[in-house]
């Protein structure tokens, strides 16, 4: 197993504890820094207070909505990089939350690998938008 | 092997910032530097896009094949995985070309909205009647009323036959039904939550959907109809009350070959008053455990099915049974099977007594040809009150015959005239008053199978040791071999093994949904005109039903071979009969779920857009997703390649490859394929430090080439004509695209575009610890030679790839493989056939007319890869 320390902070937001829980799990044993959210509200909260570089996100949460909580995060920092977990979805609603803006979209049941690759990915793309976005600032 | 290829490539990276362009300011260096580093890591995401793709595409022809079921959870699935990809290799697509390729997003909108149309669509009914009286029902009413009242209506007003009064209650009315309070949307909630596991929660979505069928009100107009209807048989019946027998009559539960045999509700002679619960049942039944369980083996959906309710005056019946107007074992019999028993035809439907068969000529005379008269120590009679019970028949009774010679030859004559009037093979239900009269309850087309045993061929006596149970009545002919598992309680069918041999008392509906999980089926009662049967007859699993002492003798555990036909069992697997095991029906074919995707792939998968070079090979004339996903990676690869030129940034221009001398190879860095940055215009082989690429080279400079093969008159005739012919094979004339062999590379990709001689091939290679998103990709295309042997060549190379893990197809001459999936250490062998094949197919095409030179090369060639191994 891949077992490299990547020391950044990644955010799972998942109301469903069982995976929440295994899945946080996994990618820590994997190297990365995780923090756990049951709600969109309380993620909200940890992207002000510590914000991580990339979320993973559940869109069929009860009371915020993923596509919400997307929307909430991106407003704090739109360089964060979102990635959308869902059970069951259309092909209309997948396509509008990468129109939004999300990294990528990913249907339980999942591959942590495959997560995890993706994660890696999105944490990439954060680092070159933040320096583009430095450049253009220069 | 990879020690091996790290001393090989043993380099250490670091970026050289003093490379830059002397005539580039050091900011702008930055900024390009930034630019390209962006767009290679959106090339790099589009890749893997790309393999993702592929892979949904893969999946989807794999389930076109028909042989698995899948759910329109599947399709829905798959449609968006490869949506939500096309759409990632568009916007990556985007960032590696700003502006370029807008047109894009259009093809792409068009595309998804024809799949969203074929994913939403719902029949819809356009006859809003919510009851109609059998009087007026007919079989092209199938759409509103359901199969099997479409069918009876016409045996009674066509055929003038005997069919108890009645109506239908239609599709409208269960849709109304379903959408009164939300019902459907609530059902399908569950269904969602339920989701993948599906499966696993199978029990509990179908309990919450039936009870919440049950506590639901019956809209008032349902209500005010079926008293309508009611009322005008009663007036038709002197003003008396009548018992009513209420069944299903779903859609797509008759057509052919998919019977849903036993899976509804059907409940006999029920009073008036309690008319609407047992309605809720029948509508309730479409959601039990069995009929969920075959509608996902057989590819409907959930919206596939209205479930239409049949309501007919009970007969009060002395005798009935069932009718098969062929012999449903052998379609070669043209003799009529009429299954017969005291009572209510209920208990030869369920399959669970004994009853007598009867077998008629197709004579004039409609001569009996056989009669096997049965011990029937019980039947089903309605009672005095509501329902119907198995009551002993009375000793006098139950060794007679069920059936007068008269009766069975009028019955055949019944059988006759409704296959002809339907113009197949029928499966009727009748009943018989204590008038004497004959009543058709029934008629839907019957399945018949081949038989499959040679029959007199065959030695029996040679395994005759073997034998441990035999007698049994061939209910579905076949041979299988597997573990025997008894079934006697409910809870059993949860430990129920795949592909075991199905072990039970009765032959119960109730066991169906174990059928297509089960090699074999063997029964102690039952016969082959009972639902069971039905089932295992349209799944194509052999069944032997009527073997007395089979608990007793086969035991759990117990590897055995059933071979139906000779309504036999034996220990142990039987070679000889095993060698006539029947192929897997593709049950899926023709299915609602099936013919979705296949509408939808059509969307998908073709490819159109083959040509590069050609002016049709823009965004505009991407038609499907396939179409789109070839643009881009073309494009792509275009758009890497060009960088340093377009923005004169020579880091990022390519260079010649030189190995002892300048090469005719081009390379270009993506990120991290050179050592160092390079300042010449050549770079060393020991420079490179791509993973892929120095594999491939591996292979290729492992074994010298022989040189052309001896060339016959009639080669090198075909070379200069194709020469003369073909512009793309003369040098000066071909695209500029074409004109080189080029790398691009970083440490963990590679991909190749490659003209060696006369044929044209590509490479791409992803190769890191990312084992899931590892893969190989080779296109081989062309020659000299005629199109014949070209072709020869392209089998040839296939069957090398084949041979050695790859997946390939061949279109026209293109011949297209592929490999994903495995770890670093696998990929790097394949490469290096991919690098030896390169070069060492050089010129074969010439001699694919010559059979012991192919054999010669085909022997050498993998000969030498084993030693690259």
């Amino acid at each position: 197993m891949d077992k490299k320390q990547r020391e950044f902070k990644v955010l799972l937001v998942d109301d469903e504890d069982v995976f929440r829980e295994a899945t946080a799990r996994q990618l820590s044993v994997r190297g990365f820094i995780v923090l756990a959210a049951a709600s969109g509200e309380a993620a909200v909260e940890i992207v002000r207070t510590d914000p991580p570089e990339v979320v993973v996100l559940d869109q069929q949460m009860p009371g915020m909505h993923g596509s919400d909580t997307f929307i909430a995060i991106k407003e704090i920092d739109p360089l964060i990089e979102v990635i959308m977990l869902t059970g069951n979805t259309s092909v209309d609603n997948a396509i509008e939350m990468m129109q939004m803006g999300t990294f990528d979209y990913l249907m339980k049941p999942i591959n942590v690998d495959e997560l995890l690759y993706k994660i890696e990915d999105a944490y990439t793309r954060k680092k070159l938008n933040e320096k583009r976005q430095q450049e253009a600032g220069q | 092997m990879l020690k091996q290829l790290a001393t090989f490539s043993k380099k250490i990276f670091f970026l050289n910032r003093e490379g830059a362009d002397p005539t580039l300011e050091a900011e702008e260096v930055e900024a390009l530097r930034l630019t390209f580093k962006s767009r290679y890591h959106s090339f790099k995401l589009l890749l893997a896009a790309n393999s993702r793709i592929l892979e949904g595409m893969a999946n989807i022809e794999r389930a076109l094949q028909g042989n698995e079921s899948f759910s329109m959870s599947f399709v829905q699935t798959q449609c968006t995985a490869i949506s939500v990809n096309v759409f990632r290799m568009i916007n990556d697509m985007e960032n590696i070309a700003p502006g370029k390729y807008t047109a894009l997003k259009d093809s792409f909108a068009a595309i998804k909205k024809q799949i969203d149309a074929l994913l939403g669509a719902r029949k819809k009914i356009e006859d809003r009647r919510l009851v109609i009286p059998l009087d007026a029902i007919s079989s092209d009413m199938t759409d509103l009323v359901g199969g099997k009242m479409a069918n009876l209506g016409d045996v009674k007003n066509r055929l003038q036959m005997n069919v108890p009064a009645g109506f239908g209650i239609t599709a409208a009315a269960h849709e109304m039904f379903m959408q009164a309070d939300g019902l459907q949307r609530e059902i399908d909630r569950l269904f969602q939550v339920a989701g993948s596991d599906e499966d696993r929660n199978l029990d509990l979505v179908s309990s919450q959907i039936r009870q919440l069928i049950m506590a639901a009100e019956v809209p008032e107009a349902i209500y005010l109809a079926v008293v309508d209807a009611y009322s005008a048989m009663r007036e038709a019946n002197g003003g008396q009350d009548i018992k009513m027998a209420v069944r299903s009559s779903a859609f797509g539960e008759d057509a052919e070959n998919s019977s849903f045999a036993g899976q509804y509700r059907s409940e006999l002679n029920v009073a008036f008053s309690q008319f609407f619960y047992y309605y809720k049942q029948v509508i309730a039944s479409k959601y039990s455990v069995q009929a969920i369980t075959y509608k996902l083996s057989r590819g409907f959906r959930d919206e596939d099915i209205a479930m239409c309710v049949g309501v007919l005056a009970m007969v009060d019946a002395v005798a009935g049974g069932v009718i098969y107007t062929r012999n449903p074992l052998d379609s070669k019999d043209e003799a009529i099977f009429i299954n017969s028993t005291w009572g209510l035809p209920k208990s030869v439907v369920d399959g669970n007594d004994l009853c007598d068969l009867f077998v008629v000529g197709r004579d004039h005379d409609l001569t009996i040809l056989r009669r096997d008269v049965q011990q029937k120590d019980y039947k089903v009679v309605i009672l005095e009150g509501d329902g119907c019970a198995r009551t002993a028949t009375d000793d006098s009774l139950a060794a007679q015959p069920s059936l007068s010679d008269e009766q069975i030859q009028e019955l055949a004559d019944h059988a006759i005239r409704i296959e002809q009037y339907y113009e197949t093979p029928q499966d009727i239900e009748w009943a018989i008053n204590s008038d004497g009269k004959i009543f058709i309850l029934q008629s839907r087309p019957l399945q018949q199978m081949e038989a499959v045993l040679p029959g007199a061929e065959l030695d029996l006596e040679r395994f005759a040791s073997s034998l441990i149970v035999e007698g049994g009545i061939n209910a579905s002919p076949g041979v299988a071999c597997g573990k025997v598992f008894r079934v006697a309680k409910k809870v059993d069918i949860l430990q129920f093994p795949e592909g075991a041999i199905l072990v039970v008392e009765q032959a119960l509906p109730t066991w169906a949904p174990l059928v297509a999980r089960a090699a074999a089926v063997v029964s102690e009662q039952g016969g082959f005109a009972g639902h069971l049967a039905n089932v295992a007859r349209e799944f194509g699993i052999p069944a032997i039903f009527g073997v007395k002492g089979a608990m007793a003798r086969m035991h759990n555990g117990d590897e055995v071979t059933v071979a139906a036909d000779l309504g036999r069992v034996y220990l142990g697997a039987i070679a000889p009969l095993l060698e006539w095991t029947r192929p897997e029906p593709k049950l899926m074919l023709g299915s609602p779920v099936y013919e979705s995707l296949k509408e939808i792939s059509h969307h998908i998968i073709p490819l159109n857009l083959l040509d590069p070079d050609s002016r049709e090979f823009v965004p505009q004339n991407c038609q499907t997703f396939h179409d789109i996903t070839r643009f881009i990676h073309e494009k792509s690869v275009v758009e890497m390649f060009n960088f340093g030129k377009d923005h004169s940034f020579s880091e990022r221009s390519s260079k010649q490859l030189h190995y002892r001398v300048p090469m005719n190879w081009w390379i270009l860095n993506l990120d991290d394929g050179f050592a160092h940055e390079i300042h010449s215009k050549y770079v060393k082989l020991e420079d490179i430090v791509s993973i892929p690429m120095l594999a491939f080279w591996q292979g290729f400079a492992a074994i010298p080439w022989d040189g052309p093969p001896a060339m016959d008159g009639k080669g090198m005739t075909s070379i200069m004509f194709r020469s003369t012919m073909n512009t793309a094979l003369v040098s000066g004339v071909k695209s500029k695209y074409a004109d080189r062999n080029y790398f691009l590379i970083s440490k963990n990709y590679c991909t190749l575009s490659s003209r060696l001689g006369y044929h044209f091939c590509t490479m791409e290679a992803m190769v890191s610890e990312r084992s899931g998103e590892n893969y190989l990709g080779f296109k081989f295309k062309g020659g000299a030679a005629d199109f014949e042997r070209c072709l020869g060549r392209v089998n040839f190379i296939r069957e090398i790839l084949e041979r050695y893990g790859f997946r390939a197809t061949i279109n026209s001459d293109n011949l297209d493989a592929r490999i994903e999936g495995y770890d670093m250490e696998y990929m790097i062998g394949r490469l290096k056939i991919l690098g030896y094949l390169t070069l060492h197919t050089r010129q074969l095409d010439m001699i694919m007319g010559n059979a012991a030179m192919v054999n010669y090369y085909m022997n050498k060639l993998t000969r030498d890869i084993d030693t690259l191994l």
